[in-house]
């Protein structure tokens, strides 16, 4: 609900006009010798940092882009690079 | 009743405006202003309820609503808080907690069996055995809690939401929250300022203690200067003013939430104000510290303020005989207007020994009034209300007993610092005022006046003024907004005040933390949860030593009052005896923090701040649905609509919701539905193969120009999450339509799925923009035939093709042959705005066959008689595509395409412990069972997705998904209902599909 996030095409906005897309864990893996195992983790695995985490969103009720943004998982804000923030 | 004082200048009621309420079935007569508290008071009701465990007597208190003493039933409503309540005509009122009523509970005696509950009795006894627990807890619940809601209450009244914005946002209508705002608003920003009281002025509204200017020379009272700043902000251009108003939330990123109670010219009871700001000022205040001493929440003991303000503000005098035990100057200053307003006092005990104003000195001395230093209250006597206290020295050595109906009883004061933890800001403790203080502040966010210590006038406003302007410097800095070409005047300006500040007093010293000398039995630290001093030191006893879990463990702070009685004297009383308490097994002390010995740590506080109603945060109830372009005509033909996702979709065409007439129509003669929710989209551009590859399970470059191809998309785990078909319009450039309920998801799954590629596609979502009808029907090709001139026969638009035709030189259409219902049927897409004309024009050209219309339900059991599948119906979450046996439709060969779902359906394709969708006949002509309802035999084994009686079969058929083990045909199933008391249904494992299992009507 606080939440603002920066669109790169949009500009700063508020939390409300986004949805969330999960972690960001790379692009899919190649699905030659791929186990099972390793496909789990890469669709349902996640690493809920608390602190900053790279994370894609959605400007749903925007221009409908995605994108990826740094966020404060602990203070619920966007920052400007994966490190901590004091 | 007592009479009011009718002529004082700081009046907020109007005593010659008559309100008449009920109470308890009696009229009760209050004045306009009152809150139902006041009024309550003033006719001389002294105990308004019961304590939430131990049945004691409870009265006003605080008169800000930060207990539940006062908490009562209001219209129905339970656990109103009565001193934040206005008084209006008509208003139902009733205590609550009582059995027999709150002057004399019949439950009153369990005050005396406190020794039975020590803290956290409820965790320790009466769970052995365990059959000992059902009864206790029903005991339990008929004796303790507050108020009760009926099971079959609705919520009256209007609630509503506002999500204004502005540039600074000020907590708190206060003097040091009004200079703020004023500050801000001067130089040129948006201002909000937001007070939970029914008018702006805080500590000052209600005094006449002499305000000093600049120059300490005129005076003028407390009270008129709050007048004078509260007309400027309400005429302020750049300011809005949101009275009564309690903010109950502050975020990081400056949002702030509140609710307004609606006055009388308001369209709503209460409404959820959310705002975002530039900058927040927080100015708001402090509440009192309560005193600890036995029997301290007799009715008849309050606060200063309570007592002040009960007198100043509603005109009423609290008691006739008062003793004050107090640790503050606003005590000492409330003693000597008291006493001026008519009121005998008979002392006045300050726990401090030094430190007080000598002119409110001289005033008490003026007016013979007995003054003791370094007493405090150690008992309140008189059994529902008090007639009598004990007062001791500090130490406990001298006593004395006076008589008298009223204790006016303060520590102190506390900050109200909720407003900046929650937004992250970190506490410390303060030596000095004795305060929790905000170690580092959030960003953008300032605080002011009396919760920073302050206490000279003065002080307070230039703190305020000095926040406002430091508000404003973060909405200049902030890039595209105002320039930065004032920015280094106003920080000129902030320099200039800062060093004005600088000279006026500062923080004052506050006073000690002080408990009576007394054992603590029946002294009440949080008054919502009965917590007393004994029992939290039976806890600390017991081990725990940090505040929050103590609070947990004895729940004290956990009410309606959010903290507001304990949350200050809970971690200075664990500080104090814990560090007493180890002083047993170590004689150093040398870390001692004054008095306590240890440094206190604060509990937390969480959103709401102040209690508020469900329905306040839930809003108005706009229902918003979606309606087709051919909503009025399909009315207009007798349509029932019921509300199907987002849309609001007709259903059936008459009474009988089996639909029979609109089925057998379709089957035999020919009918129209309108198909206008199916999502539509249009994906071009070099790379939207790509895309139609990577989410479609299918080889989508085998789509062939002038046919369609059904096909599906799955998720990461295989299950299907939408199903429609793909239509080529040019190379590179394709036509799909999804289910009604993912054509909002559609394009953000298209981009999130290929957002690591920089795919070069556009797509577009022509949901609302294209209409479709479907015309089914044997009969189907005489209609169409008869609007177009093109050629619609079997050989030259045949089953699963596709065509692009204009009608009467005008209407462009997408027309698709496919055979959902499992007739010959036409899906006619066009630019909604044709979409009433083509209707019209289907319509007539069937009237020589008496074309019908039909309705979702009646489409329903036409495609489910042929085993079309409806995803959300015969699916859920976990079924994937070879569940449903759609595993045909799946290309295993397209690897590089990455499809969605293909590595998990080649990991689940030889799974046995997968559902299976079976068809399914019900035995002996039964009826169709249930939708939902389970397949068993010892254990669920799957469950029926759709049923109906068809009357095209003349028998009940359904589709199930059960395990595999009873997929096979022949197998016997057994359904058992909802309610079915045992009695199960049988159904048999039949062949798919049930109705023209070739297709030959559909391709005809």
């Amino acid at each position: 609900m606080s939440l603002t996030i920066t669109c790169p095409i949009c500009g700063k906005r508020d939390g409300y006009e986004f949805r969330f897309g999960g972690e960001d864990k790379g692009p899919r893996p190649e699905e030659d010798g791929l186990t099972p195992q390793r496909w789990c983790e890469y669709v349902h695995l996640n690493e809920c940092v608390a602190g900053v985490q790279k994370e894609w969103w959605v400007h749903k009720d925007g221009c409908g882009s995605w994108f990826t943004i740094h966020r404060d998982s602990v203070m619920n804000v966007e920052v400007a690079t994966l490190e901590a923030h004091k | 009743m007592i009479t009011r004082i009718n002529q004082l200048p700081t009046l907020r009621v109007d005593p010659a405006n008559k309100v008449v309420f009920d109470y308890k079935g009696k009229d009760y007569v209050g004045v306009k202003g009152d809150t139902v508290a006041t009024a309550l008071y003033h006719n001389g009701v002294r105990i308004f309820g019961r304590s939430l465990k131990y049945h004691r007597p409870r009265g006003l208190y605080s008169l800000d609503g930060e207990c539940s003493n006062t908490c009562m039933e209001i219209d129905g409503i339970p656990n109103v808080r009565t001193e934040n309540t206005l008084v209006k005509q008509g208003m139902k009122v009733k205590e609550q907690n009582v059995k027999g009523s709150a002057e004399n509970d019949m439950m009153g005696f369990i005050d005396k069996l406190d020794w039975m509950m020590p803290a956290g009795f409820y965790y320790k006894t009466m769970h052995k055995p365990a059959s000992i627990w059902p009864i206790a807890m029903k005991q339990i619940r008929k004796a303790a809690g507050l108020g009760v809601l009926s099971p079959d209450f609705e919520m009256p009244g209007k609630f509503d939401q506002i999500f204004p914005s502005a540039d600074v946002v000020v907590i708190g209508g206060g003097p040091a929250g009004m200079n703020a705002a004023l500050a801000a608003a001067d130089k040129g920003l948006r201002v909000i300022i937001m007070e939970s009281r029914p008018w702006l002025g805080g500590f000052f509204d209600y005094r006449t203690f002499d305000y000093k200017d600049a120059q300490y020379k005129n005076s003028k009272p407390l009270y008129s200067r709050a007048r004078e700043l509260a007309s400027k902000v309400e005429s302020h251009a750049n300011i809005r003013v949101f009275k009564h108003t309690s903010v109950v939330g502050t975020y990081t990123n400056n949002l702030v939430t509140g609710f307004q109670i609606g006055g009388d010219n308001d369209k709503f009871n209460e409404r959820y104000i959310e705002i975002r700001a530039k900058s927040v000022v927080v100015a708001a205040g402090c509440i009192e510290r309560p005193l600890l001493f036995e029997n301290n929440e007799r009715p008849g003991v309050m606060q200063v303020a309570c007592a002040h303000r009960l007198a100043r503000t509603y005109g009423i005098l609290a008691g006739e005989k008062a003793v004050f035990s107090v640790g503050h100057d606003l005590g000492l200053e409330a003693a000597v207007d008291l006493f001026d307003l008519g009121m005998k006092i008979i002392c006045v005990a300050d726990v401090r020994e030094d430190g007080q104003n000598p002119y409110l000195m001289i005033e008490l001395a003026k007016r013979n009034i007995p003054y003791l230093k370094g007493w405090v209250a150690s008992e309140a006597h008189g059994s529902k209300r008090v007639n009598k206290v004990t007062m001791t020295t500090l130490d406990g050595t001298i006593s004395r007993d006076f008589e008298c109906d009223l204790v006016v009883a303060s520590a102190g004061l506390t900050p109200i610092n909720g407003h900046l933890t929650l937004a992250h800001a970190k506490l410390r403790y303060d030596s000095h005022t004795n305060f929790f203080v905000a170690d580092t502040m959030p960003e953008k966010t300032h605080a002011a006046g009396r919760m920073l210590g302050l206490e000279d006038s003065l002080s307070i406003e230039v703190s305020g003024k000095l926040a406002g302007l430091n508000a404003a410097l973060d909405c200049k800095l902030m890039p595209q907004s105002y320039g930065n070409t004032e920015v280094d005047a106003l920080k000129s300006e902030i320099e200039s005040f800062t060093a004005q500040s600088k000279e006026l007093p500062g923080p004052a010293r506050g006073s000690k933390f002080v408990t009576a000398p007394v054992k603590g039995r029946k002294t009440f630290i949080c008054f919502d949860e009965d917590t007393t001093i004994k029992n939290i030191k039976q806890t600390i006893d017991m081990g725990f030593d940090v505040p929050e879990l103590i609070k947990r463990f004895t729940s004290a702070g956990t009410g309606p009052g959010q903290g507001g009685i304990p949350g200050h004297n809970l971690p200075l009383y664990v500080a104090k005896y814990t560090a007493a308490s180890s002083k047993c097994f170590s004689s150093s002390s040398s870390s001692s923090i004054q008095s306590l010995g240890a440094t206190p740590k604060p509990t937390n506080v969480r959103p709401p701040l102040v209690p508020t109603l469900i329905a306040t945060y839930s809003g108005s109830k706009h229902i918003m649905m979606k309606r087709t372009p051919m909503d009025e005509m399909q009315r207009a033909d007798g349509g029932v609509f019921r509300k199907i996702g987002v849309w609001e979709r007709a259903r059936y065409f008459s009474d009988d919701f089996s639909c029979k007439k609109e089925i057998e129509n379709v089957r035999n003669n020919v009918g129209m539905l309108d198909g206008s929710t199916l999502g539509k989209f249009r994906i071009h551009g070099p790379d939207a193969l790509k895309v139609l590859q990577r989410v479609y399970v299918s080889d989508m470059s085998k789509v062939k120009t002038g046919r369609v191809k059904y096909s599906a998309m799955c998720n990461d785990d295989g299950c299907v999450i939408d199903d429609g078909v793909v239509v080529k319009l040019a190379e590179n450039d394709y036509y799909f339509t999804t289910s009604t309920a993912r054509a909002g998801a559609t394009i953000e799954w298209l981009r999130y799925h290929t957002r690591f590629d920089g795919w070069d596609f556009y797509v577009v979502n022509l949901t609302d923009s294209m209409g479709v009808i479907n015309l089914s029907g044997p009969n189907a090709r005489k209609v169409l035939q008869k609007i177009t001139s093109e050629d619609v026969s079997n050989s030259a638009f045949p089953f699963s093709g596709y065509k692009e035709f204009i009608i009467k030189d005008t209407i462009p259409v997408k027309a698709m042959r496919l055979g959902f219902v499992g007739e010959l049927s036409y899906e006619l897409h066009v630019p909604s705005s044709y979409m009433v004309s083509l209707w019209n024009m289907v319509k007539d050209a069937g009237k020589e066959f008496n074309i019908q219309n039909f309705g979702v339900e009646a489409q329903n059991v036409l495609r489910m008689e042929k085993c079309h599948i409806i995803l959300g119906q015969e699916s859920e979450q976990r079924t994937n595509l070879l569940d449903l046996g759609l595993g045909f439709l799946w290309d295993r060969t397209k690897k590089d395409a990455k499809t969605i779902g293909a590595v998990a359906l080649r990991q689940a394709e030889n799974d046995p412990t997968r559902f299976r969708l079976v068809g399914f006949e019900m035995e002996n002509n039964g009826r169709a069972a249930r939708d939902g309802a389970l397949i068993v035999d010892d254990k669920v084994r799957g469950y029926v997705c759709t049923a109906r009686d068809s009357f095209t079969l003349n028998k009940a058929v359904g589709m199930a998904l059960v395990e595999s083990h009873l997929a096979k045909v022949g197998t016997r199933i057994q359904i058992f209902e909802d309610e079915c008391k045992g009695e199960l249904i049988y159904g048999t494992v039949v062949p798919m599909p049930f109705y023209d299992p070739d297709g030959k009507r559909m391709k005809s």
